[in-house]
């Protein structure tokens, strides 16, 4: 991407966060009528007007593109940003996707999390999980990563415990699975590119008072 | 097998050609620079021991350290940054001396860190110290050469913030957070993250009054207006002088007409723990993170033996040539240089001319021409390396 200052690029996560997040920046009169066309095939949006732009990306993608300054502002999960841990400044928390990223299993698991002992862990966020039990709980796990499905792991035998995102705790509750530990809450959150939030200082500032106004 | 060879490790690559050209010649501009201002080139070892960056000088992470092993079993370190070097090296060759002391240094620092990231372990750093020089003044010489650095390179597009760490410290002080809440919240504090210094703050059972204080740090960045609005958040003498001290600086430096340069953030804390005043960091477009970073460090010297204040700053070379030319402001410079292409015959003469060639200071290669080779490689071959052919 070319090097563009006067225009205050977006970069958001792909789905229901993005729809909801361009609601949000609506109620603070920031349009972007190309990107509801569902039809499109363009990658970038622009609404020349209000010099803005936006993109689409997924979503753990999103704190990387900011970092390098290909967007100046993010918006994604907090589970995105803590697995990424990437550089930026986390400046409003959205409040939208609220949920927590939890620790859990059979009931029966729950004996294996009180005594340090080397256990198995499955996820889709080994970085979360590794700074939780090794920093937190000073315990030795070994963490298998997966891509999807994770209460899939404790119920075929690959792991004792997993570390995912709760919303409503009902896929567990129907494979007979509990929350055994809370590591944190999570929800939307927009992040800053670190040059501009000096660079386009005024207009960053503007927005994140409108909309913390809104919130 | 042969291909395997020609990989580097992760982290690490070859700079060449063109590109390195003009990195040397940001390199040799911003040295003219410093030099202009008085300060004289020193150079300190790759790697020294551990102690000098260990978490007590509070330089990166232990664990972000390159390390290995010498023939006694002492742990060596390539370096991770200049300041702790050069402060070794005054204590140990100026102990006594107590007028200001001024070195720049250039060279390649080591980081262990994040893989997989687009970060390079290897970086060259370009920087300055001023060593025992406490006053305001010099506070606002460093920063203003450090303006005139970037302008001497042409960049104009940038923005210097300035900080003070003392101020969150003394607010922190005032508050009676413990040092290990600090440390936690100096993360969230710096990354504007105020949910999640918050939640710090929350599950230490920190009543709202003295929650509200330390969250507001989070928004005090901007113009210089804004950091004042600091003074009503506190009442203790450190932060108070941390506020006074960067109005003066700012007093000095709007007198040279630099104050388009300059934002100010007092929630901005470096990971480098030995700051102990002013810092600062300089930004650009096209680069994710500062190009300059730098700060006032008055008891580091005292870990090496010397009680005396400092301040100076890096310039992080290859972010700051990436940034420039994804700005377009990488001039490439033409290449003059002659080939000489001549037949063995002819070999006594040209000689002679290159060696005429060379003493007027023009680059002069010689090339002996093989009757297999058309000419058309030959000046294919001048084309790509910029040389004017000259056929003898």
């Amino acid at each position: 991407m070319e090097h563009t200052s006067e225009y205050l690029t977006f970069a958001l996560g792909k789905g229901r966060l993005a729809s909801k997040t361009l609601e949000l920046l609506e109620g603070i009169g920031i349009m972007c009528e190309e990107i509801k066309d569902k039809d499109s095939r363009k990658l970038i949006f622009v609404n020349e007007e209000q010099k803005m732009r936006f993109f689409l990306a997924k979503g753990p993608d999103v704190p990387t593109y900011v970092e390098y300054g290909a967007a100046d502002i993010g918006v994604v999960g907090k589970d995105t940003i803590l697995e990424e841990d990437r550089r930026n400044y986390e400046v409003l928390d959205l409040k939208l996707g609220k949920c927590r990223m939890c620790v859990c299993g059979y009931e029966s698991a729950g004996e294996l999390l009180k005594h340090h002992e080397m256990i198995r862990v499955a996820t889709k966020y080994p970085h979360i999980a590794k700074e939780y039990f090794y920093n937190r709980k000073q315990q030795t796990v070994d963490i298998i990563k997966l891509n999807g499905s994770i209460e899939l792991a404790p119920i075929v035998g690959l792991s004792d415990v997993i570390v995912d995102i709760v919303e409503t705790g009902s896929t567990l509750r129907e494979n007979g699975l509990v929350v055994l530990e809370e590591i944190c809450d999570l929800s939307a959150r927009m992040i800053v590119n670190q040059v501009s939030m000096r660079m386009k200082s005024e207009r960053i500032n503007k927005l994140i008072k409108e909309l913390k106004e809104k919130l | 097998m042969k291909e395997r060879l020609l990989h580097t490790p992760e982290g690490v690559r070859d700079i060449y050609g063109q590109e390195y050209a003009g990195k040397v010649r940001l390199q040799d501009r911003l040295k003219e620079q410093f030099h202009l201002y008085g300060y004289d080139d020193i150079q300190t070892p790759t790697f020294e021991f551990f102690d000098i960056f260990s978490s007590e000088i509070g330089t990166i992470p232990s664990r972000e350290l390159f390390k290995f092993f010498d023939k006694e079993g002492n742990t060596l370190v390539l370096r991770p940054d200049f300041t702790p070097s050069i402060a070794r090296c005054v204590a140990k060759y100026y102990m006594d001396e107590t007028m200001p002391i001024r070195f720049c240094y250039l060279g390649n620092t080591f980081n262990n860190g994040s893989d997989l990231q687009g970060r390079l372990k290897e970086s060259t750093q370009i920087g300055i110290e001023l060593i025992n020089d406490d006053t305001v003044f010099a506070d606002a010489e460093t920063i203003a050469l450090m303006i005139e650095s970037l302008q001497s390179v042409g960049l104009h597009d940038f923005q210097v913030t300035l900080g003070n760490v003392e101020f969150f410290k003394g607010l922190c002080e005032e508050c009676g957070i413990d040092p290990d809440t600090e440390m936690d919240l100096r993360d969230y504090i710096s990354n504007k993250n105020y949910f999640g210094a918050e939640a710090i703050l929350d599950a230490q059972g920190i009543n709202d009054t003295i929650k509200k204080k330390i969250l507001r740090v989070t928004e005090l960045f901007g113009s210089l207006d804004v950091i004042l609005q600091g003074r009503e958040l506190v009442t203790n003498n450190r932060s108070l002088a941390a506020i006074n001290r960067l109005e003066q600086i700012h007093e000095i430096l709007r007198a040279q007409g630099l104050e388009q340069y300059l934002t100010y953030d007092v929630g901005m804390l470096s990971k480098y723990h030995y700051y102990t005043g002013v810092i600062f960091r300089a930004y650009t477009y096209g680069c994710g993170d500062a190009i300059m970073k730098g700060g006032r460090y008055d008891r580091l010297l005292s870990s090496f033996g010397k009680d005396s204040p400092a301040i100076g700053f890096a310039v992080v070379v290859d972010d700051l040539y990436e940034a420039m030319r994804r700005q377009g402001l990488q001039e490439t410079e033409e290449r003059h240089a002659t080939l000489l292409l001549y037949r063995d015959a002819q070999r006594k003469v040209a000689y002679e001319k290159a060696h005429a060639l060379r003493k007027q200071g023009i680059k002069t290669i010689l090339l002996q021409r093989d009757e297999k080779t058309g000419n058309e490689a030959y000046h294919a071959y001048a084309d790509s390396f910029g040389y004017d052919i000259e056929e003898i």
